[in-house]
C-alpha cells in the first residue's frame, strides 16, 4: 500500500498491528495532537485465500474452510454457504431442519455479540472485568453447542439439505434453562455498561454515522441498525426458519456508538425470545433431505445474503456442473463495515482515545474482512 | 619472640579499635536510633517497598474475585504471595533495552527520579506528633505540595526523551491532567489550613481531635479525593499510560527494573498522597489508644486509615471506564476546581462567624 505524503504539522501513528487493542490489523491515524484527522484501514494481513480454497473443495467439502472465515461467527457464515448449496442443488429443507437452523443461528449471534460487548467495555478501559462475564456467560452457550453439535467452535452442522443431527434427549429444556439464565445476566450486563454514568459519557454523541451517510458508505448489520435503518436479511430474504418465529427488527435513532452497543443489547433480547419459542413450538419430523453427498452440481449462479452477527453477507455462488463450484465471492459484513470506518474520522470529530471504542462499536472481525 | 609481641600488641591494639568502633556504634545507634528506624523503617525505605508489594499483591487477587477469576495461584501457595517477588526477580534480570537514538543518561535516570521524588514527600507526614523524619514547622503542607509538584515533570521528560509517538502523546497527558489536577487540590489544601490556623502537618491533625475536616468540608473531601486519583495516575484517571489508546502511554520505551521503577512510581504516588489526604480530613494518626502506647497507637490508626483509603481506591478500578482527555479536562476545570473554591469561601464563612 502506498503510503500517502504527510504535512508538518500532522503526526501519523501506526496503531497495530503490534498494539494490545487492534487486532490482526494495522490502521494508520493522522493525528494533530490528540484530534484524528485521518483515518487508513490497512487490511490483509490474515487473508488466506478462502474463496481459491473452495473453488478446490467440493461443493460440501467447502462447509469447514468457509466456518474459518469468522470463528466466533460460525453458524451465521455457514448458513450463507449452505443456503447456496440447497439453492444449487435445489433441495427441499424438511422444517424441523430450519427450525434447528435457526436456533443454531441465533445462538451463535449472542455468542459474537457477547464478545463484541466484552471488547466494547475493555475498549472504554472498564477494566477487563465485563469482558471476563461474558468470556464466562459464552460458556453456557459453548455448552449447548457441544451437546447440539459435538463442537464447541466451528460446528460443520449445517448440511445441504438440512442439518447433520436432531436435538439429543430433553435438550428443549436445558435451551429453555440457558436462556433464563442468560436473561438474568443481561440485567446485570445492562446495569454495569449502560446505565453507568462514565461508559455514557465515552460513548453518546461520539463517531455519529447519520443514516444518509450510512446508506451512501454501504454500511450494514448494527452500525445500520443503529442509525435508525431497518434493513435486516432475516426479515428482507427470509431464510431458516425465520418467517415462522416472532421476531422484529431493532432499530435505533441515535446513530452513535451508544445506539450500536443498544442495538446489539436489544438483538440478544429478541435472540433469546426466538430461542424460547424453537424450545417450545419446534415441528416434529425429518431434519435431512435425501442428498448424496459427491453428486454433480448442476449448472446455475445463485446468489443468498444471510445476516451474520456482524451485518449481511452476500455469496454468489457459481457452478458449472462439476463437483466443485467454479466461483464463490464472498462479500463480508466487516469489509463493508470498515469502509465506513475510515470515513468517520471525515463525518464527526473523533480524538486518539476515541480509535478502540469506534472500532469495537464497527466489531469488525479482520479474518472476516481478509477472508 | 620480637615478633610474637609485636604482634600480640597489633592484636590487642586492633582488638582496641574494633572494641571503640563498636562502642561508638552503639552510642550512635542508641542516640539516633529514632532518625535511623524512621529513615530505613516507617515513612521510609520499608514501608515504601513493603506497601508496593503488598498492594501489588492485593490489587491482583482482589480485582481477580471481581473478574471471576482466581489471581496468581502457583507462585507461593494459592495465595499467590511470591508472584510479586518472581515478578521483581523477572524485571530485575530482564535486558534494559535503550533505543539508540535517545539521550541514554536522561532515559535511564527519569525511571529512577519519578518512584523517588513522591517518595521524599512522605518525610514530611507525621505518625505522631514526635514521629516525624523532617519536622520543618509550618512549612509541612506547603513543602509537600512543592515536592509533589515536581513530580509531574519526571513522566512529561520520561515520554519525551523516549523518542516514541506514544509515549510523547503519553507525556503531554501527563502534563495537562496534572495542571487541572493540582489546582483544586491546592486549594483544598489551603481551606483545610485555614481551617486549622497553621500549614503545620502535627497541628492540623490536632486540630481534629473534636471533629474530622471531612465533615465541615464535605466538598473538600471529595474533590480532594478525585484529586489524588488524578495525580497518582489510578483508574479511572489512568489516561497516561492509557494501554487501549496508548500502547503504554509514557512508559511504552521502558524496559526491565527500568520498567519496574515506572510501576513503582505509581503506588509511590498513591501512597504520599493518600497519606496526606487522610492528614488533611481525616485526622492523621489520632485515634484511641491502645494500651497506653501513644506512639504504637497513632501509628497504627493512620497505618489503618491508609489500608481503608487504599482498598476504597483499587475497588474504584473495577466500576468505572476511563473518561476521554477533553473529558478529563472538562471534570478538572469546569466542576473540581469551582467546587473547591465554593468550599473555601465555605470554610471562610465558618471562620468569619467563628463556628471553628
Amino acid at each position: 500500500m502506498p503510503e500517502p505524503k504527510i504535512e508538518s504539522e500532522i503526526m501519523r501513528i501506526s496503531w497495530g498491528p503490534q498494539h494490545p487493542m487492534s487486532g490482526q490489523t494495522r490502521i494508520l491515524l493522522d493525528t494533530d495532537g490528540e484530534k484524528v484527522h485521518k483515518i487508513i484501514a490497512d487490511i490483509g494481513y490474515t487473508h488466506r485465500g478462502i474463496e481459491k480454497v473452495l473453488e478446490n473443495r467440493t461443493l460440501i467439502g467447502g462447509i469447514i474452510p468457509i466456518e474459518r472465515m469468522n470463528m466466533v461467527d460460525s453458524s451465521n457464515i455457514g448458513i450463507g454457504y449452505v443456503t447456496a448449496c440447497d439453492k444449487t442443488y435445489g433441495l427441499e429443507v424438511p422444517e424441523r431442519a430450519q427450525w434447528i437452523r435457526s436456533l443454531i443461528c441465533e445462538m451463535g449471534r449472542i455468542n459474537s455479540h457477547l464478545y463484541a460487548f466484552g471488547l466494547q467495555a475493555e475498549a472504554t478501559a472498564y477494566f477487563p472485568a465485563v469482558f471476563l462475564w461474558t468470556t464466562i456467560d459464552r460458556e453456557v452457550l459453548l455448552d449447548l453447542f457441544e451437546e447440539l453439535t459435538g463442537a464447541r467452535w466451528s460446528y460443520n452442522h449445517f448440511l445441504p439439505g438440512g442439518v447433520f443431527k436432531d436435538f439429543p434427549e430433553g435438550f428443549e429444556a436445558k435451551i429453555l434453562e440457558a436462556v433464563q439464565y442468560l436473561r438474568r445476566r443481561f440485567k446485570d450486563y445492562w446495569n454495569a455498561m449502560i446505565e453507568n454514568p462514565m461508559f455514557e459519557m465515552r460513548c453518546d454523541n461520539v463517531a455519529i454515522l447519520e443514516p444518509k451517510d450510512a446508506i451512501r458508505l454501504g454500511a450494514t448489520g448494527p452500525v445500520l441498525r443503529g442509525s435508525g435503518i431497518p434493513i435486516d436479511m432475516r426479515k428482507e430474504e427470509p431464510y431458516a426458519a425465520y418467517n415462522s418465529l416472532d421476531w422484529e427488527v431493532i432499530t435505533e435513532d441515535a446513530c452513535d456508538i451508544m445506539a450500536r452497543t443498544k442495538v446489539r443489547f436489544h438483538e440478544i433480547g429478541q435472540s433469546l425470545n426466538m430461542m424460547e419459542q424453537i424450545a417450545k413450538e419446534i415441528p416434529e419430523g425429518e431434519t435431512r433431505a435425501r442428498f448424496s453427498p459427491f453428486s454433480r452440481a448442476p449448472e446455475g449462479e445463485h446468489i443468498t445474503r444471510v445476516e451474520n452477527s456482524r451485518g449481511e453477507m452476500s455469496i454468489h455462488m457459481w457452478t458449472d456442473g462439476t463437483t466443485n463450484p467454479y466461483r464463490v465471492k464472498i462479500m463480508p459484513p466487516s469489509l463493508r463495515n470498515m469502509y465506513v470506518f475510515e470515513r468517520l474520522a471525515e463525518l464527526s470529530e473523533i480524538v486518539v482515545a476515541d480509535i478502540p471504542v469506534v472500532v469495537n462499536s464497527i466489531d469488525p472481525w479482520y479474518l472476516d474482512s481478509d477472508r | 619472640m620480637i615478633y610474637t609481641n609485636i604482634a600480640l600488641g597489633t592484636a590487642s591494639r586492633t582488638g582496641q579499635t574494633l572494641a571503640g568502633i563498636m562502642a561508638w556504634m552503639i552510642e550512635f545507634l542508641t542516640v539516633n536510633s529514632k532518625p535511623i528506624l524512621q529513615v530505613l523503617v516507617l515513612p521510609g525505605l520499608a514501608f515504601t517497598l513493603v506497601f508496593a508489594l503488598v498492594a501489588v499483591w492485593f490489587e491482583r487477587k482482589f480485582l481477580a474475585r471481581a473478574m471471576l477469576r482466581v489471581g496468581p495461584y502457583y507462585c507461593g501457595g494459592r495465595a499467590g504471595v511470591l508472584q510479586v517477588f518472581a515478578d521483581f526477580i523477572k524485571l530485575f534480570l530482564k535486558e534494559m533495552i535503550i533505543p539508540d537514538s535517545v539521550n541514554w543518561l536522561f532515559f535511564a535516570l527519569m525511571p529512577i527520579m519519578v518512584s523517588f521524588v513522591p517518595g521524599l514527600a512522605l518525610i514530611l507526614i507525621p505518625f505522631d506528633a514526635n514521629w516525624v523524619l523532617w519536622d520543618i514547622g509550618s512549612l509541612g503542607l506547603p513543602m509537600f505540595l512543592a515536592i509533589m509538584g515536581i513530580a509531574p515533570l519526571m513522566p512529561i521528560f520520561a515520554g519525551w526523551v523516549s523518542n516514541n509517538k506514544y509515549s510523547f502523546i503519553g507525556a503531554w497527558r501527563v502534563a495537562y491532567m496534572y495542571i487541572s489536577g493540582e489546582i483544586p487540590i491546592v486549594i483544598c489544601a489551603a481551606a483545610v489550613a485555614i481551617m486549622a490556623g497553621s500549614f503545620n502537618l502535627v497541628k492540623i491533625v490536632e486540630a481534629q481531635s473534636n471533629m474530622i475536616f471531612a465533615i465541615p468540608q464535605f466538598i473538600g473531601f471529595i474533590v480532594f479525593f478525585i484529586g489524588v486519583l488524578i495525580e497518582s495516575e489510578r483508574t479511572p484517571f489512568d489516561l497516561p499510560v492509557a494501554e487501549t489508546e496508548l500502547v503504554f502511554g509514557w512508559r511504552t520505551e521502558f524496559s526491565g527494573i527500568l520498567f519496574g521503577f515506572t510501576m513503582m512510581a505509581e503506588y509511590v504516588m498513591l501512597q504520599a498522597w493518600s497519606l496526606l489526604f487522610i492528614t488533611l480530613y481525616l485526622g492523621g494518626y489520632s485515634g484511641p489508644i491502645i494500651m497506653g502506647n501513644v506512639i504504637g497507637s497513632h501509628i497504627f490508626w493512620l497505618l489503618a486509615k491508609f489500608c481503608a483509603v487504599v482498598v476504597f481506591v483499587i475497588l474504584l478500578r473495577c466500576v468505572f471506564p476511563r473518561p476521554r482527555m477533553d473529558q478529563m479536562l472538562k471534570i478538572g476545570w469546569s466542576y473540581l476546581t469551582p467546587l473547591a473554591l465554593l468550599n473555601l469561601f465555605i470554610v471562610l464563612g465558618l471562620k468569619m462567624w467563628g463556628v471553628f
